[in-house]
């Protein structure tokens, strides 16, 4: 039986076994090939973006999948109809309060970037979830890269032994809405799935091949693809010995992904949570030089029991990010890294029959820290009910810009796809220059 | 059996909790912090008890003798003066949200319980902390903040059962403070570990039968879908001094919380309701304990009063009031 392992795969199974993570990847290398035939292909190559990847800058999403309720969390609003039972508490920021079950981020308030005044215009899980990733709705005949596909190209290293993206989403719910695509950039900027488990599964060097055995293996398939190419030059050639080279890097990286090498103390900081240790594990691939990393935490879809929901889940969220802002301050990694913490909408002010909340776009929030962008900002205002936003009405491109800005990426950059050149954002689309320093 | 709506008056708040005076006044308490007397009918206005409000949802409310004690997410408990709608005094009771406050039967005695999962006993009349009943555990054994969220008084009030989010029911010894059973109903806790690591259901209702002998509890069974409460309303019946299960009764159509249960005056029925989305009642054979009826109703219920004779009840919940008759 073929071991299985989970490769930067772009099928719906999303692991795959060694053997078809390198047939995949020649396939693709094949595909950019017929892409300079017509095809649609990326033609930025990496060299452009060598001054950037000079600066060690990773992003770490927390996909709170379901969509949280900015009432509960970063827009609080006590004792009005639409307000719930939680109150708010002051922050470290005068003036500024988060709901009540957020006292960890209140006191940290004066690090964290707040925008309020959120209009995605989207309340479909799906299409939402796509349109927060991507920055902007797909054109019929074009697919754009999800936000850590862009992030991985653009900031990744060629010669890195590390995945340029990695995802942990666990629970399966909405995991299908989040289908992390590189379209055009190419396959090789997928995500690495960790679904099941935090360590990837058949990593290990197999018992009966001894590890100088396996390197003297990798050192003449080496010479003869080099050998190989020389005399051809063909891309696919390349993508085949790249993926190669990408397989023997994850296999002598085996120690980043066991959360053992932590220690105990640090762990326990994080708490006992899935979501916790996955935070940590988003932590240490950061500080191994992994542009881009999510961790995704469901379910905050409450239709039934919103405050029960948010009672069980916030202080969770509460807790983890704290942790990790303290972690990467201490680590001297606050200022390269980008914390963004999202769903794919907000929740109505309204409260159902169920004691819950629905979908809802027109005025929610998102909250994100590191990276140089200005603590203790609150971007926008929604009105009294928090039915819709009064001030600084945003939406999923200016935050897509905002990120893109913070980590050094220039968000009116263009690819060429085929022979039309495509923004990373929108043309019109700018970053919220009040929130980056 | 069966139940039919007599009258209903719709409203903007959401009413938690229902209760009568001494006189016989039907009082409640909502979402906007108010204690107030209302009229199923709606042919009243709101009479809105005089004094400074709970500052969250009001979400228990006893009668104990002349006195109405009500409690709140707001942490405090407020003693009433209910022939004179009229506050007495309040008091900071718990760490956490109140979950329900009952009344012993004599009204000597007042007991609340929150999220701090303590049970806190209380003298009827002057408001004296007399006992505080701790043994649920703060956590889930996954980790998350549990909820104790309902308790109810045995017919000699002598015995309170408590019961919380992971189907834990505790039965204590109120003048002793002491643990006399503890039984657990497993499949009141909807963790799923799969789809959402998440949880909302747990005992959200419990009541004793009039002898004595039987507990009942009520909650949600399986969820398939738990953004929605997606689930079979549940019961779960336990002869209590052995601590043995002896029946599961669960909706076959309708869905949601079980959130209130009382037998009727000679324990030969069982009425509980709740919800989801929409409003459910049902009614249970207590011989047999099997379903006799069950349908969705006018709005989510969240607490309601059987009438001593059995023949009506009043419900309250999401925006409504409404009496209902048991035929």
């Amino acid at each position: 039986m073929t071991p299985r392992f989970p490769g930067f795969c772009a099928t719906s199974a999303h692991d795959i076994s060694r053997r078809a993570f390198l047939s995949h990847s020649l396939a693709v290398g094949s595909g950019a090939l017929l892409g300079t035939a017509g095809a649609v292909h990326a033609l930025d190559e990496d060299s452009v973006n060598a001054a950037l990847r000079a600066t060690g800058k990773s992003v770490i999403l927390l996909w709170l999948a379901g969509g949280p309720s900015q009432l509960e969390t970063w827009d609080p609003k006590p004792g009005r109809p639409t307000g719930g039972p939680f109150a708010s508490i002051p922050t470290s920021v005068p003036g500024v309060h988060l709901g009540e079950l957020m006292p960890e981020m209140a006191r940290r308030m004066h690090k964290l970037t707040l925008i309020r005044s959120v209009n995605s215009r989207d309340a479909g899980h799906g299409t939402a979830a796509e349109m927060m990733l991507r920055g902007r709705k797909n054109e019929a005949a074009l697919m754009y890269p999800d936000i850590g596909c862009l992030i991985a190209k653009e900031l990744g290293r060629a010669d890195s032994k590390v995945p340029g993206y990695v995802s942990f989403y666990s629970q399966t719910e909405g995991r299908g809405n989040t289908n992390a695509t590189p379209s055009f950039l190419g396959a090789q900027y997928a995500p690495m799935i960790l679904n099941d488990g935090m360590m990837p599964p058949n990593l290990s060097r197999l018992a009966n091949i001894t590890s100088a055995d396996h390197r003297d293996r990798a050192q003449l398939r080496d010479l003869l693809s080099a050998r190989f190419a020389d005399n051809r030059g063909l891309e696919a050639v390349r993508s085949h010995a790249s993926a190669y080279a990408r397989v023997h890097g994850l296999m002598s990286s085996e120690p980043l992904f066991d959360i053992a090498q932590e220690p105990e103390s640090i762990r326990q900081r994080y708490g006992p949570s899935l979501f916790g240790q996955q935070v940590l594990m988003a932590r240490r691939m950061a500080e191994a030089g992994v542009p881009f990393i999510r961790v995704a935490r469901a379910w905050w879809d409450s239709h039934g029991q919103n405050f029960e929901t948010h009672q069980e889940m916030v202080p969770e969220l509460d807790h983890v990010m704290a942790t990790l802002m303290d972690d990467l301050e201490q680590r001297g990694m606050l200022e390269s890294t980008l914390v963004l913490a999202m769903g794919e909408f907000g929740r109505t002010p309204a409260i159902n029959p169920s004691l819950g909340r629905d979908h809802f776009a027109a005025a929610w929030s998102v909250a994100m820290f590191g990276a140089g962008l200005q603590g203790g900002a609150v971007f926008g205002r929604t009105d009294p009910d928090g039915q819709t936003v009064a001030e600084g009405e945003v939406g999923p491109g200016e935050i897509f810009a905002t990120v893109l800005a913070a980590v050094g990426i220039d968000p009116e950059k263009e690819y060429l796809v085929g022979s039309r050149p495509v923004p990373l954002v929108n043309p019109g689309i700018k970053p919220i220059r009040s929130l980056l320093a | 059996m069966k139940i039919t709506e007599l009258t209903r008056s719709g409203r903007k708040d959401i009413v938690f909790c229902v209760a009568r005076t001494a006189d016989g006044a039907l009082c409640a308490g909502t979402s906007e912090g108010k204690v107030l007397g209302v009229d199923p009918g709606g042919a009243r206005a709101d009479a809105v008890f005089s004094g400074a409000p709970h500052t969250s949802y009001v979400t228990g409310l006893a009668r104990a003798r002349h006195r109405l004690i009500s409690g709140s997410y707001d942490r405090h408990l407020i003693w009433w003066d209910g022939s004179r709608s009229t506050q007495l005094f309040r008091k900071p009771a718990h760490e956490k949200w109140i979950r329900k406050v009952c009344a012993s039967p004599d009204g000597t005695t007042v007991a609340s319980v929150a999220d701090d999962m303590v049970a806190r006993i209380w003298d009827a009349e002057t408001g004296a902390l007399r006992a505080e009943l701790k043994g649920h555990a703060p956590e889930t054994p996954h980790h998350y903040a549990s909820m104790l969220f309902t308790c109810a008084f045995d017919p000699s009030g002598d015995l309170l059962a408590t019961a919380d989010k992971v189907g834990r029911i505790i039965v204590w010894n109120v003048a002793k403070g002491e643990v006399v059973q503890t039984m657990d109903s497993p499949g009141m806790y909807t963790w799923d570990p799969t789809q959402r690591r998440h949880s909302i259901g747990g005992i959200r209702s419990l009541a004793f039968s009039p002898d004595g002998k039987t507990l009942v509890a009520g909650g949600i069974g399986t969820i398939g879908n738990i953004d929605h409460l997606a689930g079979n309303a549940r019961i779960e019946v336990f002869e209590w001094r052995s601590g043995q299960s002896v029946a599961v009764v669960e909706t076959g159509q309708v869905k949601g919380l079980v959130n209130q249960l009382a037998f009727a005056a000679g324990g030969g029925w069982l009425l509980g309701a709740g919800g989801d989305n929409k409003g459910l009642h049902l009614l249970v054979n207590c011989a047999t304990w099997k379903l006799e009826f069950e349908e969705t109703c006018a709005f989510h219920v969240h607490d309601f009063l059987l009438d001593p004779g059995g023949s009506q009840y009043t419900a309250v919940g999401h925006q409504g009031i409404c009496l209902n008759g048991i035929s």
